[in-house]
């Protein structure tokens, strides 16, 4: 599956949604409205910007849960079960009891909006939004190349993946770069060992629930959900060290050299 | 490797045959290291008092996590490792159990020039972010 690609972009969630297909498929601006209106829903339910939102009314008392809207309470279960799964260190929970489902609403709505394209845009298609991306799973394609970016310099890279071979469909990072701020630890824990983690995974719901979780439970959360989960992790320790699991993958696996001499033109990029 | 509790670690240990053909469900397979001492000899089950080096898979074992499969390695008399042949979970799925991350050097993960990257991962950026970022670079030379 290879060929010219088409790029289209549209702002939600706060961020930027990048959507690629390939040229044969629908035109880029087709696909990007058929997301766009998947995030635009989502973010009509969701987003807690908006008093208007379903999820606002919630938090403020005007609904109650058991009444809200399947789709919310769904969302919610789903952050429940991972909140469960990481012994805490992801949760829908603020401090102040609200309800804040951003850990998940982004991961679901692309996981969406990905079931969308997989019926327009059925040769392939990958979906970046705001750092996480996924790709088809659908059928066999070229791998996508995805940097890892440098939290240190964020106009560099720090790492690749690539996305599509071995069940890894899915990457999200998680981490403060900008500004040096710190992601904190559970009350009493002080900041996390980590500026940055990247996880690998066959979703992205589970890619972006583990990397806020490792990077809020530090340590025993890398060994544990590591341990526990079928994923590769990048992470970036305070010091500008890494760590990475065994499946990461790294020059001994037969990736290029640095100067990316094997790298060919890749399907999804850019020739250059 | 983990063991869940010392009772799974007796139940998996449990299925160890050392030098014989397994009457478990799976015949284990065996394979003597360089350093053996010499064929085990071993017309009976469980672990000698003192087994020959060398590393032995074990039968399978369910447990609660799923079906497991382990291979133990013996040095001078004593187990010196212990690995998952196989592990699924019961929804039979592999589930890696030895996924320990460790350090790792900058020169062995940089695989990638910005140029050869078709999108990045990094924090979440906000709309002013992505402005300066590398995944608008890309997008931009991805618009045709």
């Amino acid at each position: 599956m290879t060929g010219p690609t088409s790029t289209a972009t549209f702002g939600a969630m706060g961020t930027v949604v990048s959507v690629r297909t390939l040229a044969s498929g629908p035109s880029g601006p087709d696909a990007a409205a058929a997301v766009e209106e998947v995030f635009a829903r989502w973010e009509a339910r969701f987003s807690l910007y908006d008093p208007a939102s379903e999820l606002s009314r919630v938090d403020r008392g005007e609904l109650r849960l058991a009444e809200a809207s399947e789709g919310l309470r769904d969302a919610y279960s789903v952050a429940l079960r991972w909140r469960d799964a990481t012994a805490g260190a992801f949760t829908p929970h603020r401090p102040d009891g609200a309800i804040d489902l951003n850990g998940v609403v982004k991961a679901l709505a692309v996981h969406e909006a990905g079931l969308v394209l997989d019926r327009i845009a059925p040769v392939g298609w990958a979906i970046g939004a705001g750092g996480d991306v996924l790709v088809s799973g659908a059928v066999p394609a070229a791998p996508l190349p995805v940097g890892i970016v440098d939290p240190a310099d964020r106009s560099a890279l720090v790492g690749r993946i690539d996305l599509g071979p071995r069940g890894r469909l899915a990457v999200a990072t998680s981490g403060s770069a900008e500004r040096g701020d710190h992601i904190w630890t559970r009350a009493g824990d002080g900041p996390s060992p980590f500026v940055q983690v990247s996880v690998a995974a066959g979703d992205l719901v589970t890619a972006d629930v583990l990397a806020t979780a490792i990077v809020a439970g530090g340590w025993e959360a890398l060994d544990d959900l590591a341990g526990g989960n079928d994923i590769d992790v990048l992470a970036v320790t305070r010091d500008g060290g890494l760590v990475a699991t065994p499946g990461w993958p790294r020059a001994a696996v037969g990736f290029s050299d640095a100067a990316g001499a094997r790298t060919a033109t890749p399907a999804w990029g850019a020739a250059r | 490797m983990v063991l869940a509790s010392a009772a799974s670690a007796a139940a998996i240990l449990g299925g160890w045959q050392l030098g014989a053909a397994s009457t478990s469900v799976t015949a284990p397979g065996i394979s003597a290291s360089a350093g053996s001492s010499g064929a085990a000899t071993a017309a009976h089950g469980g672990i000698s008092a003192d087994p020959a080096d060398g590393t032995y898979a074990g039968g399978v074992v369910s447990t609660r996590f799923g079906d497991v499969q382990v291979e133990v390695t013996v040095t001078a008399g004593r187990i010196t490792d212990v690995t998952a042949l196989h592990l699924t979970d019961h929804d039979g799925r592999s589930v890696q159990i030895s996924n320990r991350a460790a350090p790792v050097l900058r020169q062995e993960v940089l695989q990638a020039q910005s140029a050869s990257v078709s999108m990045v991962s990094g924090a979440t950026y906000t709309s002013a972010a992505y402005l300066q970022s590398l995944q608008a670079a890309l997008d931009q030379a991805g618009f045709r």
